[in-house]
This record gives C-alpha cells, structure tokens and sequence, in this order.
C-alpha cells in the first residue's frame, strides 16, 4: 500500500499539473491578440497505478504537454481562399483605376464624341459659320485628346501593376526562406510531436505566401513542402528556391523558376496572379479595342474628309492623324488640320455649302470595319471594363463571405477565448491551491508520525 | 460547440459593411444617379454612351431646325415680294399695251418696270447671315449686273443646294439655287422683266402685250417655286415637335437607365443610417464585456 511518501509524490504530481496548465493559460491570455496564434491546452494523464498486495491505489497526474489546437485541413482551405481573394482584390483595385478613364466626366471619350457629332451637326446648320467651322476643330481636338488620355490611363495603371511584380516576387523569395528555417526547425523535432509556436509561426508565413501566389502545400517527413500551383517547389525540407522576375519582349515583368523558366503563365492566384493577370491580359485586352477603334474611326472620318471640299476649294486633308501604328493609336490620334478651313464641308470639287458634312457625320454614325458604329463599339468597350471591374469585386465580396466563415471556423477551434480562459485560471488556481494543500497536509501527517509517543500532551 | 472567440473583425466587419451602404445610399441621393462607375451597371454605362450622343444632337438639331426655319420663312417672304413686284409689273405692262398712252406715259411705266427690276434683283440677293438664299451653295453675290447679258445681269452662283441635317439620317433642303427662280431658260424672271422695259421704251403694243405675258408667266412660275419653301417650312415644323418628343424619349430612357428613383433611394438612405447607428450600438455594447467584469477583484 502507499505511504505517505506516495501521497507526497501525488500531491507534488499534481502541483505540477496545475502549474502547466496555468502556463498555458497565461500564455493564451498573453497571446490573445497574437496573429497566428493558436490557444495551448494542457494535456493530462493518469500515472500508472501502484498495487500493492490486494490494494489499489490512483498513481497520481501527469501533464503530458501543452498541445496548440490546430484544424491543417481548416488551414488549408484558407490558404486557397485567400489566394483567390487577394487575387481578386489586387485585379479590383486596379480595374476601380481603369475605369474611372470610362465614367462620364465630361472629358471621356463619349462625351467627347457627343460634343463632336454635335459640333458636325452644328456645321451642318451654319456650314459658313467660322465659329461653327472652328467648333468641329476643337471638339476633334477634345475627342483626340480624350482617346489620348484614356489610353495613357490604361497605360499608366498598367506600369503601376507591372511594377509591383519584382517587389511581391521578392517578398515570395523572404517568406520561402523564413518558411524553409522554420522547416529546418521543426523537423528537430520528435515525429508526432505538436510544432507549437514554431508551427504557428510556419502557418502564419505559408498564410502570407498564399496571399502572394497560388501554392499547394503537402505534409512530409521534412516539414511542410511547398510547390506553385503548376507544381513549380518553392519549399522542400529545409531548402528554398527563389523565383525570379525578367522583363519580356514587351517590357512586361515575366516570372521564372530557379532555374530560369518562364512560368508566367502558371500563376494565376494571389495578389502576384491578379497582376499578373491586370498587366498581361486585362489592359492588354482593352487596349487593343481602344486601339482598334481609334484607328477604324480615324480612317473612317479622313475618308469622309478626303472626298470633300475644303474652304479653299482644296480636296480635304487626312482629319485625324497618328493612327498608323496600331498598338498605339488611341495614345497617337491627333487633328492633322492647322486651321479650320481645312475641314471638308464642301463637296463636288468647289468651296462653299455643306454637301460633306452628312457624309463626315455618317462616319460617326455607320458601321466600321468591326461591323459596329464608334459610339457602338466604345460602347461595347465600357460594357467590358464596367463588367471586369463588378466581376472583380463580386468575386472579392464573394470570396471575403467565404473566407470570413472559414476564419470564424478556424477561431472557433483556435482562437484564444478570454472567458474560457480566465474560467481556467480560476480552475487552475483552484487546482494548485488543492494541491498544495495536500503537499501541506501530508506534512503536517509527516510531523505527527514523526512525533508519534514523544508528545507530553497524554 | 465552442464559438469563435474573436468577434472584433465580424464586428469591424460589419460596421464597414454598414458604412458602405450609408455611403452608396448617400452617393446615390446627392447625386440623383445609381449609375456613377461602369461597374454599378455595365449594360446601362453602355446604353448611355449612345444615349449621350444622341441627346447632345438632339439640342443641335433643334437649333439647326430653328435656323432652317427662319432662312425658310425669309426667302418665303422674300418670293412674296418678288410675286407683289411682279404683279405690278404686269399690270404696268397691261396699261402700256392698251394703245392710250403718250411716249413719256411709256417712259414713266418703262422706269416703273426698271425699279422693279432692280428690287427683284436685290431680293434675289438677299442674305441671311453671311449665306445668299438664292445662290446655290456659293458664297459670292448670286446676281450681278452685265451689259452683255440679254437679261442684264448674270447669275454668279451655283444649282447645288443647302440640305440641313434636322435628325439621325433626315436632312431637310433649305434653298432652290437662283437660277432656277430668277433666271429659268423658260420663264426668266428678270429676263422678262428687262424685256418689258425695253418694249415699254419702244412703245410698240404688241412687243408690249408679248413682254407682258412672259412677266406674268414668270410670275406664276415663282407662285409654284414658293410651294419648295411651304413645303419645307412644314416639314421643319412636324420635325421640331418629332424632336422635342425624341428628347423626351431620350431623357426618360437616360433616367431609367441611370437615375435614381428619389422615394426608393431616400428609404434606402434612411435604412442605411439606421442600420450604421444599430451597428455601432451593438459594438460599444458587445465589446466591453467580460467574464472580468464580473469577478471580484482579486484580495
């Protein structure tokens, strides 16, 4: 049977329990605002039992560790989901930026157009005029200078997003070496023993990663191994691969793997994905319908100029001027003409009445070689710009909701609780009181063993 | 279960939610529009690309009917004068041919005829800001004098004509060149006009009474070219009441694609700040809150 030397060892056992479960409690009440951070729990066990003879004793407690309560899968599922959102959120910023270039303001492309068909209109009914002459001039002035200023905007926005490709690459490269050390020191180590702090940390850094890049990540024998979603490693064991970035024949930003392949093309998530996408496809995209469209209505006005009659009696001069290069005609289209006598009104070969305007107002109005009028196919162009940038931010708020939910999963299980945990406190508190008290009992027993005949009390 | 502990970022989360809507409703009472960026409605910020062109025409086009109008109804009057002149053109040639008048009676009718004469060609170049109504497109005086002509003077103009653009694809011919009025190869107007007085100066009756029923032939004439400019004047007037009902159209079509209806926007304004201030109620209420709050201090 046990002595009290046994009930010692318990009551010190148990001391002991109490003072790790109230460790791990100070330290998630340190850490309740800790990003990252995933609450401690004690982990007790009974001791073996002590069988003496026909008796059976309880061998006491032992605290087995402080285990951090972590859902991998939970993990996981964020790590995509913010790809995703970051992805869409970095492509919604950008595309907020494009269009305030196609929001009515009086100096975009469709008021300009409005102010030059009705400037033609104007001519039309004042065709000697020379206020309504220098009228047409300056409203295809304005409407150049519109198509000019959109397509500098798009242009800009498109620097801007190219620019922060090498940053948020090199920003990849540090978070792979922090994730690739905290590898290193996890896989130190015993297998099946929880990472704690350093795991928590590993998690927060991978979180980070996945808000850059599309990543997939699988559990090994190493730590955690890390690869892009084309399965390009960034992460094995405790080594890391840096990406790198090189300008294309464009001047776009290319990302390439360690070993210098183009994988541009692979990464579709996280704010470097969204981009990516913004830079490479999405503006690229709009541009070449502005441009498409600055050149066919270019060609089709001088056209409609050309056939005409000016004020001199001169056959009338290319209008707009600067759309030879298609990649650059809406940031190129200028008014070829120096003076207002220069615009066409006449027709037949002799100065003076209107007989051009209609044919240089139906320019305005006809269909263009892609088979819609300017005003359609800009038109179709705003429907596209106004339609990526409620796509991008849809898909964000979307994608937030989901996110938010699996978050308040992953809180439910990981989350530091300050109720819960001062209710433990108390607990503990109440726990190591006990405890001490049979320490000092067993104490005061040992005395009265110990003085057991000697007392004068009898 | 357990439940999420942290109800800070829903509740940030919420409150930024709310604010947005306040924002929105806001954006959307000050400014009477729900469309302001492409995204809020892309298929509206398309239609109203043409709608704005078309409604920017429709204002020109109003101005171009208002103008057409009043070159119309000018050269309108300006023919009924030349109609009244003629008519007392014939009537002098009438009273020249009856055989009782002395030479200088003749000459007396001869000069009448000659003074209506020189107003009709002035009538004939009459301008209305800067542009002759009976010049064809040209821009130099339609009528000048020259001695070689029989009629006396030669026309300087073209046969083209004016045509104003009054809407989408509709253009309404403002002016008959002069030619066609004044200087006709078969009813001459001032070729006939000048042959009268010539005939009038060589007193012969029957030379008279010829001269005189080519006056009053031209003066027919000119009663059927007047119909050109009733006609037009007709078609400017069904098109000004055709526009100012296109701009209705257009106004409607710009408000439903983009206004804001006022009573739906302002309850949505009033919801948005109720639920904002609900929101912020419910975090200063929430988050003070602890199992600390209640336990006694420790001794």
């Amino acid at each position: 049977m046990g002595g009290l030397s046994t009930a010692l060892l318990i009551g010190v056992g148990g001391l002991d329990a109490a003072q790790g479960a109230l460790d791990a409690t100070s330290n998630n009440i340190a850490n309740v605002n800790t990003p990252g951070y995933t609450r401690e729990a004690a982990q007790f066990s009974e001791l073996p039992q002590n069988q003496s003879n026909a008796q059976i004793t309880g061998g006491g407690v032992m605290l087995d560790g402080l285990d951090s309560i972590r859902d991998e899968l939970l993990n996981v599922q964020i790590q995509q989901q913010t790809s995703l959102q970051s992805a869409a959120d970095t492509e919604s910023a950008s595309l907020q930026q494009v269009q305030t270039y196609f929001t009515s303001t009086g100096t975009d492309i469709t008021s300009a157009l409005a102010a030059f068909s009705s400037s033609l209109v104007q001519l039309s009914g004042n065709a000697n005029s020379s206020a309504a002459q220098q009228g047409v001039l300056a409203a295809g002035q304005n409407l150049a200078a519109a198509f000019n200023n959109t397509a500098n905007g798009l242009t800009n926005v498109q620097t801007e997003t190219n620019r922060q490709i090498p940053d948020t690459v090199s920003q990849i490269n540090s978070l792979t070496q922090q994730i690739a050390q905290l590898n290193g020191q996890l896989a130190q180590l015993p297998a099946g023993q929880d990472g704690g702090t350093t795991q928590d940390q590993l998690d927060q850094e991978v979180q980070k990663l996945a808000g850059l890049t599309n990543i997939s990540v699988t559990k090994t024998n190493n730590g955690e191994t890390i690869a892009t979603g084309s399965g390009t490693a960034l992460v094995e064991g405790n080594q890391s691969f840096n990406l790198q970035t090189a300008a294309g024949p464009s001047g776009l930003q290319q990302v390439l793997d360690s070993n210098g392949n183009n994988i541009t093309s692979t990464i579709i998530g996280g704010s470097l994905g969204g981009a990516l996408n913004i830079a490479n496809q999405v503006i690229p995209g709009f541009l070449s319908q502005l441009n498409t469209l600055a050149r066919q209505f270019a060609t089709a006005f001088n056209s409609a100029q050309t056939a005409g009659t000016d004020s001199n009696g001169n056959a009338g001069a290319a209008f707009f001027t600067g759309t030879s290069n298609l990649s650059s005609a809406a940031a190129g289209i200028s008014v070829g003409l120096t003076s207002a006598a220069q615009i066409a009104i006449g027709s037949g070969g002799s100065a003076g009445g209107n007989g051009n305007v209609a044919n240089l107002s139906a320019a305005l109005t006809s269909a263009l070689p892609s088979g819609q009028s300017a005003a359609q196919s800009y038109a179709s162009l705003v429907f596209n710009v106004g339609t990526a940038a409620s796509n991008a931010s849809t898909q964000s708020t979307a994608i937030g909701d989901n996110l938010t939910q699996l978050t308040t999963q992953q809180g439910s299980i990981s989350a530091v609780n300050i109720d819960e945990e001062t209710a433990n406190l108390l607990r503990f508190q109440t726990a190591y009181e006990a405890a001490s008290r049979v320490v000092s009992t067993v104490q005061v027993l040992g005395n009265a063993a110990l003085n057991m005949g000697s007392g004068t009390s009898f | 279960m357990r439940i999420d502990p942290n109800i800070v970022p829903n509740l940030l989360a919420e409150l930024q939610q709310s604010q947005v809507s306040l924002n929105t409703a806001l954006q959307q009472v000050s400014t009477g529009l729900s469309v302001n960026a492409p995204s809020d409605n892309p298929t509206a910020a398309a239609a109203m690309v043409q709608n704005t062109i078309e409604s920017g025409d429709l204002d020109v086009y109003t101005q171009n009917v208002s103008t057409a109008l009043s070159s119309v109804q000018t050269a309108n009057s300006v023919l009924n004068s030349v109609v009244t002149s003629l008519t007392s053109a014939v009537s002098a040639g009438t009273e020249g041919a009856n055989g009782t008048n002395s030479a200088t009676d003749l000459q007396a009718l001869a000069n009448e005829v000659q003074g209506i004469l020189t107003s009709v060609v002035t009538a004939a170049n009459t301008s209305v800001s800067g542009s002759y109504l009976f010049g064809g497109t040209s821009t130099t005086t339609p009528y000048t004098a020259n001695a070689a002509s029989p009629a006396g003077y030669t026309y300087n103009g073209n046969t083209s004509s004016n045509s104003v653009a009054v809407g989408d694809q509709n253009s309404v011919q403002i002016n008959l060149p002069g030619s066609q009025i004044f200087s006709n190869a078969t009813n001459n107007v001032l070729g006939s006009l000048s042959s009268l007085v010539s005939a009038l100066q060589s007193g012969g009756s029957l030379a008279i009474q010829t001269a005189t029923a080519s006056v009053d032939s031209a003066l027919n004439y000119v009663g059927q070219q007047q119909v050109f400019y009733g006609n037009a004047e007709t078609q400017l007037n069904s098109q000004e009441t055709f526009l100012q009902q296109d701009k209705v159209t257009l106004s409607t079509q710009a408000n439903s694609l983009i206004g804001v209806n006022m009573a739906t926007a302002a309850t949505n304004l009033t919801q948005a700040e109720t639920d904002n201030s609900a929101a912020l109620a419910a975090v200063a209420k929430v988050l003070p809150n602890s199992l600390l709050s209640y336990l006694a201090p420790p001794a």
